[in-house]
């Protein structure tokens, strides 16, 4: 018997099979990079986004972007409770990985990871959402990866994912948030890196923005980026947040209308 | 038409002269309309507006329905269930409290709650301001707020007969409340 058995959850059988990926995954993570295949540096992987899946929810999104998958619901706005007297409402998100998301199994305990990549996406969300219209509420987003490639993804498709299900659930906003990732390898920019692109990178940067105001709402940034590089990558990602703008907006007018 | 629909952050366009009042779902950023909302937007009166059917916090002066969770001889607890005509997903009840003071409009400091109030009466009130952490305050200080539905000892329900008294028609027995005054009635 496992020494984490944990009953209050249901466990996996005791015998197990490892699955048959479609792509063998790398055994030995090699630090040269592989070239693209199916797309150009300067491209994005296609994405899919539904809004309104969740019909429980008061608003939601679901987004696809190759092998990140992930799932997003609104909640609220509710009353906030066992807090003081705010003006202004609260916007509170949550992360979590789904157990078989990751090629390693995640224990569905909250760790640091969910931690900080619910607060970039809290704060790539934050200038968006018109908080002083909800008083003494809280709005909770939860964002729910069912599949992972790369931390980096996880954030900018989370982030478009959580803004298209505030708007689908008619909190009011600013503008809307997409979100771009990029990666410097080898002197060069390649943008929306999958897992094993960023293992090899230098630096990787997330940008956040609201593309019809012109403004960034976060940037997240790890490794070595020289300035020029730096400038480089945030010139890449704007311009792709403003091609998934349209994609988002499309989403959106598409579900608008089959509710209408 | 649907070409009207507009997204978070999308200019609206405006007839020339001077610029209508903003209403909900729409703000103004330097110098430009922009909607914040995904709708069609169109004219209310003499503002701007993007309506939404989605549940909203209350706001001061917003009608509410709510039923009364417990009694207290300052005040009763309102579990409040309906906003503007817009019901609350279930489970995201807001709290409301009515203080003895804002139960009706005149002798004022007569009101006993016990007299207005029961647990379980369906009630209808405005928000009178955000109140504090906990809760909103409601009054029913108006001929058409107060107890909308309510059932008696016998557990049948009542009919208002004065505005303060409902009547049981299964006992025949008078029972008070502050009541609403029906719609419709001259």
């Amino acid at each position: 018997m496992q020494s984490t058995f944990d009953r209050r959850r249901i466990n996996g059988p005791e015998e197990s099979l490892p699955p048959v990926f479609i792509s063998e995954p790398q055994d030995t993570f090699s630090n040269t990079p592989v070239a693209r295949k199916s797309r150009k540096v300067s491209d994005i992987r296609p994405i899919f986004l539904q809004p309104g899946l969740i019909t429980q929810a008061n608003g939601s999104a679901y987004i696809e972007t190759e092998r990140t998958k992930i799932a997003c619901s609104v909640y609220g706005p509710r009353q906030s409770k066992n807090t003081a007297y705010n003006e202004k409402g609260k916007l509170n998100v949550e992360v979590k990985f789904a157990p078989f998301s990751c090629e390693h199994r995640r224990a569905p305990l909250r760790d640091a990871e969910d931690r900080s990549i619910a607060v970039a996406i809290q704060q790539a969300l934050l200038p968006s959402v018109q908080l002083e219209h909800f008083p003494k509420s809280t709005i909770d987003v939860f964002v729910i990866i069912l599949e992972a490639d790369g931390i980096e993804g996880c954030i900018a498709s989370g982030a478009i994912a959580a803004s298209t299900a505030l708007a689908n659930a008619g909190i009011d906003m600013y503008g809307l948030v997409t979100s771009c990732a990029a990666a410097v390898i080898e002197a060069d920019i390649w943008v929306d890196p999958t897992q094993e692109e960023s293992n090899t990178a230098n630096g990787t940067l997330v940008l956040s923005c609201m593309p019809a105001l012109g403004i960034v709402t976060n940037s997240w940034q790890t490794g070595r980026m020289t300035p020029s590089e730096l400038l480089a990558c945030i010139d890449a990602c704007s311009g792709r947040c403003t091609d998934i703008h349209s994609v988002v907006a499309q989403g959106l007018l598409n579900s608008a209308h089959d509710e209408t | 038409m649907a070409s009207d629909l507009v997204l978070p952050g999308q200019p609206i366009p405006l007839p020339r002269g001077p610029v209508p009042q903003l209403g909900r779902g729409v703000y103004e950023k330097d110098e430009q309309v922009r909607a914040s909302l995904v709708g069609v937007p169109h004219f209310e009166g003499s503002s701007l507006v993007i309506s939404r059917l989605r549940p909203q916090p209350p706001a001061p002066n917003s009608v509410v329905l709510g039923s009364i969770t417990r009694l207290s001889p300052l005040q009763a607890l309102l579990s409040i269930t309906v906003v503007d005509d817009i019901p609350l997903p279930p489970g995201e009840e807001f709290t409301g409290v009515i203080r003895s003071q804002d139960v009706r409009a005149t002798e004022k400091d007569k009101v006993k709650i016990g007299d207005c109030f029961r647990g379980g009466d369906v009630v209808r009130g405005l928000v009178i301001s955000l109140g504090d952490a906990r809760s909103y305050f409601i009054t029913t200080a108006r001929n058409d707020l107060g107890v909308i539905f309510a059932t008696s000892e016998a557990g049948a329900t009542m009919e208002p007969v004065s505005w303060q008294e409902m009547r049981c028609p299964k006992t025949g027995k008078i029972e008070k409340r502050k009541c609403a005054k029906p719609e419709g009635l001259s």
